[in-house]
This record gives structure tokens, C-alpha cells and sequence, in this order.
């Protein structure tokens, strides 16, 4: 597989505060890549020198096989996201799409086929003729969304987008992208506090004070860094005896008992030894939660 | 990239820029301020007080009132226009509101190059900034055409031509301090300022004749000053010759020097043809200025 999105080395400091320091990594043409960390940890940093906004100390960085020195022939195919909307909240939502499509040289006619396309599928078209101001904070979201991608980018650069959003939009928002990933071969690279929008990517990087602290696919990085659970609802409290013998630790609560493993294969041997103390149960893998606790020594949901 | 590209991406973000202008409301407002408060004066007293001073020079002679209500009606939309040319340039400034805002980040990131982007701000200024003024003269004629309307067609070409250059003028000084500002609060304070300070310097509320000597010598390096002067002589130069039939030259010179038709600078009469010049040459400096700043500050961001 084809790395679209290539860096080695970045460098970013603000004065005595190293926001990216030293990282390198690299994303497949087509995948969803998400780059998980705590505010300040360096994301949108990073995210900010790949497309520009800022620009970096050292490293290389590479989009296409073309190293971002050469921002203009690269931004033509990159879409972006931004954590608060750059849109303008005076004009109609239409204007706002027209305006930025017609900057990458697209034709009126592309335009409005690309709108028709983009709106109806995230439940836009009614709302074209409002101003941006006058949209709820999910609406507004779904119009950064559609600006992003009104020119049928190659790369699609998420920043936060989910924030804010309710369930059901959350959940419109990523079927339309997972589609486009694996109908355009979009590639997605997504900074997200959400675990569950981390835990669906290709693969993922975490980036804590502004070093990577650990990547891969999300199953690989429970395997590797989390522990997983068994989770009992009904069983004989002899399995207390027989943990506190195995110096096994587990967590009793007033529904169940969970007993923590460091990996699914001693889970299952145990059991097999002890299925007779269980009658309702269920193995959980260790979450991506407990692969930021395990790699950074922070709680992720409390930053949020 | 083509030109033909590059022309396409200028005109889309000069209409978006212009469009953004007319749709904010309360930035629309502010720009016109001063027009507003000009002709509330005007209503309330500005106009007696100019009748009252006309009088005083004519004393002893009969001049109809339709001459007098045309020539305290081209003064008022001179000064209208020599202010709003001005004021609405200032306010209209897309630039500094985008860097503000931050929207600018979301052209950063566009294919778009820094200087299409720059010179769509300062091409939808000038056009806002002569939407404004042409309709501004618009009504002005309209209501000289109700009260007396004495206008050659030279005097329009001249109003018109003073209306371009003084936009111009205005929008590329407007820029030039929009590259240094990034605060809403000193944007605010820059169109306050200007909008209140605007109308006395350049002697739209009340004539730079009738100002202190140290005044009227401060005003007469100002370029702006010139503009209003060549507003002045396209709105009342055409009344002015229809009343020197009836009055004595010695009058209708007192008239034009009291009402800022006619600029002495230090004691010498300025022509038509050099006013012309001295706001155009201003206009080209400051453009200069410009380029040279736009081009030092970028090459100093990259």
C-alpha cells in the first residue's frame, strides 16, 4: 500500500514549548488514520504544517510524493476540517460552498452536481438558502463537511470534526465518510477525542506532549496495551477463593464481578478451568481508553 | 496556472468580500454614520446657517432661492460624498474582519495564491466603496433635480472622476493599516475615529476657511482636503456661474473662497488640473507604499 501522507522528523516549537518534537509517521492512500491525544499534545499542530497554516522548524513532510515546501500543488487535493468553522456566517450556506469550490477550478456545472451529491446525503438541501449563522451547531458542522469536500479531495483532514455533534448526526456524518473511504479510496486522517471514532480507524497514533508514545492498528494497540476483562453477571462466589488463590485482581461491583486478564488466551484458560462457576458472562477486550491510560498515564475522557 | 484561472478565483473572492459587506448590517451602518449625521445637521441647522452666511456676502442684492437651495444642497452632497468615499473605504475592508475572524486560515489552505487573495480585498473595497458613493450621488442628483440643478456635464465627469480616485485613495490607505491591525478593538477605534474625525478635517462639516490659520495650513497637506475641493467645485461651480449673472465677481469669488469651491494654499490659488493631480499622484504613492509593504510582509511570513 501507497503512504499518501509521509512525515519524518517534525519538528515544532513555540519558543520553550516543544508542540511536535520529533515525530514521523505515515498514512496508506485510503485508510482512516486517526491521531489521538490529549488538547495541546501537538495534533493540530501538526495537522496545521501539513497543510500549511503553519510552517515547521524541521523534518519532511511529503503529501502525494510531494513535500509540502510545495504547498500549492498539494492543497488542490487536500480537504480540511477545522476545529471551529472558518466559514462566512453572513452568507447563505450556497454562497459559502460556491465561493470555495470555485477556487479549485472546477467547473459551475461540477460544482452543482458535487453540492447536489454532498447535500442530499448529509440532509442539507433545505438549508442552502440560510445563512450559516442562522444553523444549528450540528448543520453548521455538516456545511464544514460538504466545503471540505465540495472539490472531491484526495485527502480528507478531520480535525475534531464529531465535537458538539448529537449521536444521530455523529452517526450520518461517519457512515457518509466510511462510504466515501471505501467507494473514492478517500483517505481520512482524523484527530478525535472520541474513542469509538478512534477505535473504527486503520490505524492510529497517539501523540502525548508532543511525542508519538505509540501507533498501530487499534487491535493491535489493545492487544499490546490493554488488558482484557471477564465479566460475570451470575456465579458462584467460590470464584472469589479461587482468585484471591490465583492472585488474579478483580473489581466486584453490585451487578458483576470483572476479573482483569492481561490478554484474551489466559481469559479463555481460565475459564475452560472454571466454566462451572459461571452461568452468565462475557469477555470484553481491553479499550482504546485503557491503551491512552496504559501509554500516556492520563484518563483521555477527562479532557474532554 | 492560467490567467484565465487566476482571474476566475480573483473574481469569486472579490464578489464574496462585497457580498459580505452588504450583508453585514451593522458594519453596512457604521460605514455611513457620517453621511447620517451630516444630513441630520444639515436638516436641523447646517443649511440656515450656510443660507444665513450667503446672505451676509450678498447683502444688498436679490438672488432667487432656488439658487441658494441648490448650492447649500451640492454642499451638503459634496461633503456626503467626500467623507463617505472615505468612511465606507475604511469600514468596508474585508481584509482585517477575515483575519479577525480567522476565515483567512480557510483560504490558506485554499489554491489560492496570497496575492490574488490581497488584491481581491482591496478590488471588492473600492467596488463597496463606489456602490456606496454612486448611490450616494445617485439620490444627490435626484434631490437637485427637485430643489435646482445647475450640473454640466463636466462637472458630473468631474464628480465622477473625484468619486474613483477618492475611493481609491481611501481603500489603499485603509489597507495599508489593515496589514499592521489584528484586534477587533483597534478596528473599531480606527473606523470610529475616522468616521468622526473625517467630516471636520477634510471640511465636510463646516468650510476650511472658517477654521484657525493653523488648521487651514494642516488641512492644506492633507490630500483628502484636495478631493473634497474638487467635490465642491463639480457641485457648485454650475450654480456658482448661474448666480454670478446677477451678482458681482467680487461676491461670487467671496462665496466660492467661503464655501471651499475655490483652495488658496498659502495665499495662491489652486487649480482644477493641479487638485487633479495632487489627490492622483497621493493615490499612486500610497499604492506604491502598499505594493512595497504587502510584498515585505510576505516575504517576511514565508
Amino acid at each position: 500500500m501507497e503512504h499518501i501522507i509521509e512525515i519524518k522528523n517534525l519538528k515544532k516549537y513555540f519558543g520553550e514549548v516543544k508542540a511536535v518534537d520529533d515525530i514521523s509517521f505515515s498514512v496508506n492512500e485510503g485508510e482512516l488514520f486517526a491521531f489521538l491525544g490529549l488538547n495541546g499534545a501537538g495534533k493540530s499542530t501538526t495537522i496545521n504544517i501539513l497543510v500549511g497554516v503553519l510552517t515547521k522548524d524541521s523534518g519532511e513532510c511529503y503529501i502525494n510524493g510531494l513535500s509540502i515546501d510545495n504547498i500549492e500543488k498539494i492543497l488542490p487535493t487536500i480537504g480540511i476540517v477545522f476545529q471551529s468553522s472558518v466559514l462566512d456566517k453572513k452568507l447563505s450556506v450556497y454562497d459559502n460552498l460556491k465561493y470555495r469550490a470555485m477556487l479549485y477550478n472546477i467547473t459551475k456545472n461540477e460544482f452543482e452536481d458535487n453540492l447536489k451529491f454532498f447535500t442530499e446525503r448529509l440532509e442539507l438541501n433545505n438549508i442552502l438558502k440560510k445563512p450559516l449563522e442562522k444553523l444549528s451547531g450540528g448543520q453548521k458542522r455538516k456545511v464544514d463537511i460538504v466545503r471540505a469536500l465540495i472539490h472531491k479531495p484526495k485527502i480528507l483532514i478531520l480535525d475534531e470534526p464529531t465535537t458538539g455533534l448529537d449521536p444521530r448526526t455523529r452517526k450520518l456524518v461517519w457512515n457518509f465518510i466510511s462510504e466515501l473511504i471505501k467507494n473514492e479510496n478517500l483517505t481520512v486522517l482524523l484527530t478525535t477525542h472520541y474513542m469509538e471514532e478512534a477505535t473504527i480507524a486503520d490505524n492510529v497514533v497517539i501523540i502525548d506532549s508532543g511525542k508519538i508514545v505509540a501507533e498501530g492498528s487499534p487491535n493491535v494497540l489493545k492487544n499490546r496495551y490493554a488488558s482484557d476483562y471477564l465479566r460475570a453477571y451470575k456465579y458462584d462466589k467460590e470464584i472469589l477463593n479461587i482468585l484471591s488463590d490465583l492472585k488474579l485482581p478483580y473489581k466486584k461491583s453490585k451487578n458483576c464481578l470483572e476479573i482483569i486478564f492481561k490478554n484474551t488466551e489466559s481469559a479463555k484458560d481460565f475459564l475452560v478451568k472454571n466454566n462451572k462457576y459461571f452461568n452468565d458472562l462475557e469477555i470484553v477486550k481491553g479499550s482504546m481508553d485503557d491503551v491512552f491510560l496504559a501509554v500516556t498515564g492520563k484518563e483521555l475522557k477527562e479532557n474532554i | 496556472m492560467s490567467s484565465k484561472s487566476q482571474f476566475k478565483k480573483l473574481t469569486y473572492l472579490t464578489m464574496r468580500n462585497v457580498k459580505i459587506y452588504f450583508k453585514d448590517r451593522m458594519t453596512f451602518f457604521v460605514s455611513l454614520i457620517t453621511p447620517i449625521i451630516l444630513l441630520v445637521l444639515f436638516v436641523f441647522f447646517l443649511q440656515t446657517t450656510y443660507e444665513d452666511s450667503i446672505f451676509s456676502i450678498i447683502q444688498g442684492f436679490d438672488v432667487d432661492q432656488k439658487f441658494i437651495d441648490s448650492f447649500t444642497g451640492g454642499w451638503l452632497f459634496s461633503s456626503i460624498l467626500s467623507t463617505s468615499c472615505i468612511t465606507v473605504a475604511f469600514c468596508s475592508g474585508m481584509m482585517v474582519i477575515d483575519k479577525i475572524n480567522k476565515n483567512n486560515i480557510d483560504f490558506i489552505v485554499s489554491p489560492v495564491k496570497k496575492s490574488i487573495l490581497q488584491l481581491s480585498y482591496v478590488i471588492a473595497n473600492v467596488f463597496s466603496t463606489l456602490i456606496i458613493a454612486f448611490i450616494l450621488l445617485v439620490i444627490g442628483l435626484i434631490y437637485l433635480a427637485f430643489i435646482g440643478f445647475y450640473l454640466s456635464f463636466l462637472d458630473l465627469l468631474l464628480i465622477i472622476f473625484t468619486i474613483v480616485i477618492t475611493s481609491l485613495f481611501g481603500t489603499i490607505l485603509a489597507n495599508i493599516i489593515w496589514i499592521f491591525t489584528k484586534t477587533q478593538g483597534v478596528v473599531s477605534g480606527i473606523c470610529t475615529l475616522v468616521s468622526a474625525l473625517y467630516g471636520f478635517i477634510c471640511g465636510a462639516y463646516m468650510p476650511i476657511s472658517t477654521m484657525g490659520s493653523g488648521m487651514q495650513t494642516f488641512t492644506a497637506f492633507l490630500p483628502g482636503t484636495y478631493a473634497t475641493i474638487l467635490f465642491r467645485q463639480g457641485f457648485l461651480n454650475g450654480v456658482l456661474n448661474e448666480m454670478s449673472k446677477t451678482l458681482p465677481n467680487e461676491m461670487i469669488n467671496g462665496i466660492a473662497e467661503g464655501f471651499d469651491v475655490r483652495m488658496l494654499f498659502f495665499g495662491n490659488n489652486v487649480s482644477t488640473l493641479a487638485l487633479i493631480l495632487v489627490i492622483t499622484i497621493s493615490t499612486f504613492v500610497l499604492l506604491g507604499i502598499f505594493l512595497l509593504i504587502s510584498k515585505l510582509k510576505f516575504r517576511n511570513n514565508n
